[in-house]
């Protein structure tokens, strides 16, 4: 080892402290982007495994309307009479719901063993285990009512006892089944998965004569194009021939919007670490500068104490790396809970019973951790070694060279913000030069933090004189220790704004959403058949929805229906409704003509939401098509309005145009109004009498129903919350790291206070005191950079990830978590060398000189 | 990763559970031994048989199948050997009455299972194909008058209400296709006792068999898309009934052999768990003469040598070369292969497939060819 590398280790040996913090940062920043990855790849992987878990051979799935696929085409196509020579498809039909077991959705999933068995190609040739089955198994499969399979898991956190025995409900009618085989080693796939014979799936959702999907293998090596091309001529109108692959792309992508925002979210942890790294660094440098400088002075050469720098700083990134890898791992468990609750929340029904870790996590990881290291250390690393050797011994030149460096932050703080401006006006849709703005912005609040908090403790120090000389001196202190504490200033700084306008953000959709739904929300009473919002089973049962209407104290009632339906565009929310005329007043355009609007929609023509508007670029008297029963049809956009309800969007129809052209009279929902005497609570009561146990409906007032809607909201924004206060750890975690070297640094000074005569007390409270003001400077200039971030976080960020509108509300309350973060932050990190000061040694303090 | 191994294995149980068992064309005697649920007809009685009728299902009883195996000649010069057979498994007993109103059309009670398998000589090829499917929706199935039995696209069927009339089969395979008719040539010959066939001293382990022994065919194979003619001779096996074979039986040995001389000969030798021949194996002698009445052989009545072996690429044997002498008939014939690989690797395996036949007959040199079917060699797994 040469002198250099031991002197290195010596240093770092001896400040253990410094380096753990400065690791702790690295190793939170790199930990949630781990974290984030692994949670949305196992919520991706959890969904592709559910996919092919039947069928998984399948390379082509033919699907239909919203009501399906009419079961003969799958009767004809494997009956059909081939031409000679014709490759052999294998089919297989997919009948899929949902069904209720105690509080929890699962997947039901109906279908024909035997032809799914061959097109996966197990068919008879291989039999693991088959002495265990037999005749038993499959007479109860195919004639046993209600027999189903499901992993052992599954049944276990079902709590089905050794009968298999159980109830599910679908679509609020319970009824009974029998789990007939319970497998152990069914694989993730099968989580919360229920998987039922064809028919029984047909009549317990209601499906009969129709089909979800069919499966369709293409054989290997056979020339695939020109076979799918005369298989989709075969094809009736309204129904599509897709590559699995590409089907399950285009589901998955609905969460695209939402995972952006996660992994931006986490790269902001990242951030804030890289400018602790940096602070670090930079102070390691500092501490060093005499012993550097005579290592300069005895010969050793720029290059080499800039590898040495550098190669430190790599150690460091390395170890954050593999530290981060073994958080994110440890955080990614928690937040898979929490990705997969929201996915289930807003998009759709997936279980995740495994954490699955990507394959390149750990080169994100190491590019993560050792690049930020890198990055955050060639700044310090280029300053030590390019100074000259001589002026590197004089701490006073650090300080004002920080001071210069303050400046010129300041500069750059305001070229960034120009840069975040320029970002936003560069591209009117792109999310990701939304984000770079974002990043900008931070960045520039980062910059001109320690500008301020000098500017600040300046300002204070002139005032205070007047008071008392010791807070001029602690102000004074303040200015003058930029080079120890500005790095973890700033980054305090960012953390606090991001904090902000993340605050500001979520309290502005909730008050945006919290409106909408009262304008919305007109009817007294909602029912609806409870299941998966878009979900065929969803229905209520017309024989029910006679005797609900039949209820005295009905004024008025609308009907829903909402159905996913093909696009040319890729699959669409469907909203078919039948009106109350009450209920029109609750639409909020954004872009059309109520006045022309309505009429055009009774004859025809459909209204769009804004997240549909802003995904498709869709504007009034654009023609969106849609394929019906009957093939394509365009439909002409009548208006755009408000709605939170989806950030995919809907298509907003009248129920009879719908009813046109699918063929589906179901209901899903109604909402009642009522006269002007009869109160919610009562009719609540009356309408669940009505239904006299035929069909368990979900019937909530109005304000239940917004309660529920506001419960469900908070739920989704639970990750964001845990992830910004991530980032404010890592920004708590530096400020400590830098705040405590920079008052062990000032031993010296402290005893010169000490020996002047400051008690023991007064000298903690002064130390205290500079952290505290630290952290209220850094609060300080968050404020007016967070209320810019939250700006950019409605006005662009959910804009170009959702499309809609969110109406900036502020309250104190969006500040106080920041607040409380800035002191707790500060005063933890004033604590240690508060009660260390107290107690000094004033002969060894002093010595020290 | 396809799918759960959990799935698999439960569509493994129902596909090994279709597969029935007690007679000849049926493998795997094991999952079937004991007696058979009470609620199916059994084959306890001789009854007299009515055709076109009978050539058509009995969904009272719990298996049937279809069996057709034949020697083709194609134009070219070239030969094959094809396999087709049907099998119907009811899980259980048919529902009296209609479905109730809210039944899915996929309700069954009733699963067919079809194999079809082509030798290619020439090529020195044997390729095979399964299909699995329940009786739902015209999926498959079986129907008389006329005959019709299907899955998806593979079909046997009469072309008209009459007993005499010609059948045709359909099936596709990668590969290999066959579009052939089939004219019987001679009535329906009952096996066993007038058409009950006793497979063990336990009275429920019996079926109802018959066969027509030789029909003429001719037609079209596809070999990779190209047609090519054919002409040839085929042996259809009707069975059906709902038991299963002896506890000790493991399994058989069966031959259907046409003789150039317009003779043909079907004997099945039942073997226990020892490898011994069973006292209950039989067979039926089907004189060339028109009018001349067929008749039973017993056990007895034949002696065979195995005069070869195969192995298959797992290693387990089979016999693949025979001595047959029946004595009373004069007959002395070797039966060989035409290929040595033509096992079904279905579930159970068995071997079933085109043989030549030379020897003498009352003195005089013979020759012929037919099928042989070899179940229970293979192991299970």
């Amino acid at each position: 080892m040469n002198v250099l590398h031991a002197a290195s280790l010596r240093h770092l040996l001896r400040h253990p402290a410094q380096l753990l913090l400065a690791l702790v940062g690295l190793v939170l920043g790199v930990g949630t982007i781990v974290a984030v990855d692994i949670a949305t790849a196992s919520a991706r992987r959890a969904f592709e495994l559910s996919l092919e878990a039947v069928n998984g051979a399948a390379t082509h799935q033919i699907a239909g309307p919203p009501g399906g696929i009419d079961e003969r085409l799958y009767v004809g196509l494997r009956t059909r009479p081939r031409a000679p020579g014709e490759p052999l498809l294998r089919f297989a039909p997919v009948v899929s719901g949902y069904a209720t077991v105690g509080e929890r959705v699962l997947q039901l999933i109906g279908i024909d063993p035997l032809a799914s068995a061959e097109l996966d190609g197990a068919g008879a040739t291989d039999a693991p285990g088959f002495a265990v089955h037999g005749v038993r198994e499959a007479r109860a499969w195919f004639t046993d009512p209600g027999t189903v399979v499901m992993s052992s898991a599954t049944a276990r956190e079902l709590g089905i006892g050794a009968d298999g025995r159980f109830e599910l409900a679908i679509g609020g009618v319970h009824h009974p089944a029998t789990v007939m085989a319970r497998s152990d080693d069914a694989g993730a796939g099968f989580a919360g998965l229920i998987v039922t014979d064809i028919a029984q799936a047909q009549e317990w959702l209601g499906a009969r004569g129709r089909l979800s999907r069919i499966d369709v293998r293409v054989p290997d090596g056979t020339p695939g194009a020109a076979l799918l091309a005369q298989l989709a001529a075969q094809l009736p109108a309204g129904v599509t021939l897709q590559a699995t692959r590409a089907a399950a792309r285009e589901t998955f992508a609905m969460t695209d919007a939402f995972t952006t925002n996660l992994r931006a979210m986490s790269l902001l942890a990242l951030l804030v670490g890289t400018l602790l790294i940096y602070g670090a660094m930079s102070f390691a440098v500092l501490q060093r500068r005499t012993i550097i400088a005579v290592l300069r002075a005895l010969g050793a050469t720029r290059r080499e104490v800039l590898m040495m720098v550098l190669s430190e700083a790599a150690v460091l990134g390395v170890a954050g790396a593999v530290g981060g890898a073994l958080l994110g791992l440890l955080i990614g468990r928690g937040l898979v809970g929490l990705v997969a609750q929201t996915i289930n929340d807003l998009y759709f029904v997936v279980a995740v019973s495994e954490v699955s870790v990507p394959p390149g996590i750990l080169v994100t990881a190491v590019a993560a951790g050792l690049g930020t290291a890198l990055v955050a250390a060639l700044l310090p690393a280029l300053e030590v070694a390019t100074g000259a050797p001589q002026l590197a011994l004089a701490r006073s030149v650090l300080e004002r060279r920080a001071l210069h460096v303050a400046g010129r932050l300041a500069l750059a703080s305001l070229l960034l913000a120009l840069g975040a401006g320029a970002a936003i006006a560069a591209s009117s849709r792109s999310l990701l030069a939304g984000f770079v703005a974002l990043f900008l912005l931070l960045l520039s609040v980062a910059a001109v933090t320690p500008a301020a908090l000098r500017a600040l403790a300046l300002a204070v120090a002139r005032l205070g004189a007047r008071v008392s000389p010791v807070v001029r001196l602690a102000c004074v202190d303040i200015a003058a220790s930029l080079s120890r504490t500005g790095v973890a200033i700033a980054a305090l700084g960012m953390a606090l704004a991001a904090m902000i306008g993340v605050a500001i953000m979520v309290e502005s959709f909730r008050e945006s959403l919290r409106e909408w739904l009262i304008q919305t929300m007109r009817a007294d009473v909602y029912v609806s058949a409870p299941g998966v919002s878009d979900s065929l089973e969803r229905r209520l049962d017309p024989e029910v929805v006679r005797a609900l209407l039949a209820v005295p104290g009905i004024r008025a009632h609308s009907e829903g229906r909402r159905v996913t339906v093909s696009s040319s565009g890729g699959p669409l929310d469907l909203n078919a409704v039948g009106l109350a005329p009450a209920s029109y007043a609750g639409f909020r355009f954004t872009q059309g003509d109520p006045a022309r609007a309505w009429p055009q929609f009774v004859r025809g023509d459909v209204l769009i939401s804004e997240p549909l508007a802003w995904r498709l670029s869709l504007a009034p008297y654009d023609r969106l098509t849609l394929i019906t029963d009957s093939g394509p049809r365009s439909f002409t956009v009548a208006g755009v309005y408000r709605e939170y309800g989806n950030d995919r969007g809907e298509v907003l129809m009248d129920l009879a145009q719908y009813r046109r052209w699918w063929s589906d009279d179901g209901i899903a929902a109604l909402g009642i109004y009522l006269v002007p005497t009869a109160s919610a609570a009562q009719m609540v009561s009356a309408l669940r009498a009505a239904t006299h146990g035929r069909q368990a409906l979900l019937i909530r007032s109005n304000a239940d129903l917004r309660a529920l809607s506001m419960r469900i909201f908070e739920r989704t924004f639970v990750i964001t919350r845990v992830l910004y206060w991530l980032a404010a750890g890592v920004a708590a975690v530096g400020l400590l790291s830098a705040l405590l070297a920079w008052e062990l640094e000032r031993t010296r000074e402290l005893a010169l206070l000490r020996t002047l005569g400051l008690t023991p007390a007064a000298t903690a409270l002064l130390v205290l005191a500079q952290t505290t003001f630290m952290g209220l400077a850094a609060l300080l200039a968050a404020i007016p950079a967070g209320l810019l971030t939250s700006l950019v976080l409605t006005e662009v960020i959910n804009r170009r990830a959702f499309g809609w509108h969110i109406d900036l509300h502020l309250q104190p309350a969006q500040f106080t978590n920041a607040l409380w973060l800035a002191l707790a932050a500060a005063l933890a990190a004033g604590l240690y060398p508060a009660w260390r000061s107290a107690r000094l040694a004033l002969a060894g303090g002093l010595r020290e000189e | 990763m396809i799918g759960a191994r959990a799935l698999r294995r439960a569509l493994v149980a129902i596909s090994a559970a279709l597969l029935p068992a007690g007679a000849p064309a049926a493998p795997l005697p094991e999952r079937f031994t004991g007696a058979p649920p009470a609620e199916f007809a059994q084959a306890l009685e001789v009854r007299p048989f009515v055709f076109p009728r009978d050539h058509g299902p009995h969904p009272e009883f719990r298996q049937e199948w279809w069996y057709v195996t034949g020697n083709l000649d194609a134009t070219s010069g070239e030969r094959f050997g094809f396999e087709l057979t049907f099998f119907r498994f009811a899980l259980a007993p048919p529902l009296a009455g209609d479905a109730p109103p809210a039944s899915s059309a996929w309700r069954t009670r009733t699963l067919y299972m079809a194999h079809f398998a082509v030798t290619d000589v020439a090529r020195g090829r044997f390729r095979f194909m399964q299909k699995l499917s329940r009786e739902a929706l015209g999926l498959a199935g079986a129907h008389s008058a006329p005959l019709r039995v299907w899955i998806d696209d593979w079909s046997l069927a009469q072309a008209a209400v009459a007993a005499g009339a010609g059948w045709t089969l359909q099936a596709a395979q990668p590969g290999y296709e066959i579009e052939l008719t089939l004219e019987p040539r001679g009535a329906p010959v009952l096996n066993g006792e007038a058409g009950l066939s006793r497979k063990s001293d336990e009275p429920s382990a019996a079926s109802y068999y018959y066969s027509i022994p030789r029909l003429d065919v001719r037609g079209r194979l596809l070999r990779d898309g190209r047609p090519l003619e054919v002409r040839g001779a085929a042996w259809l096996d009707r069975e059906w009934g709902s038991g299963a074979l002896g506890a000790r039986q493991a399994g058989w040995d069966w031959f259907a052999l046409q003789l150039d001389d317009g003779s043909a000969l079907m004997f099945y030798a039942l073997r226990d768990r020892d490898g011994r021949r069973d006292p209950h194996s039989a067979g039926t002698w089907t004189p060339a003469q028109a009018g001349a009445d067929a008749h039973p052989l017993a056990s007895a009545d034949v002696a065979i040598d195995v005069t070869g072996e195969w192995r298959n690429a797992r290693g387990e044997r089979y016999p693949a070369g025979w001595r047959l002498q029946v004595p009373q008939l004069a007959l002395d014939v070797s039966v060989r292969p035409v290929l040595a690989d033509q096992e079904l690797a279905t579930t159970p395996r068995y071997w079933e497939g085109a043989v030549d036949v030379a020897g003498q007959r009352a003195g005089r040199s013979v020759r012929g060819r037919g099928y042989v079917e070899l179940v229970g060699y293979a192991q299970e797994r």
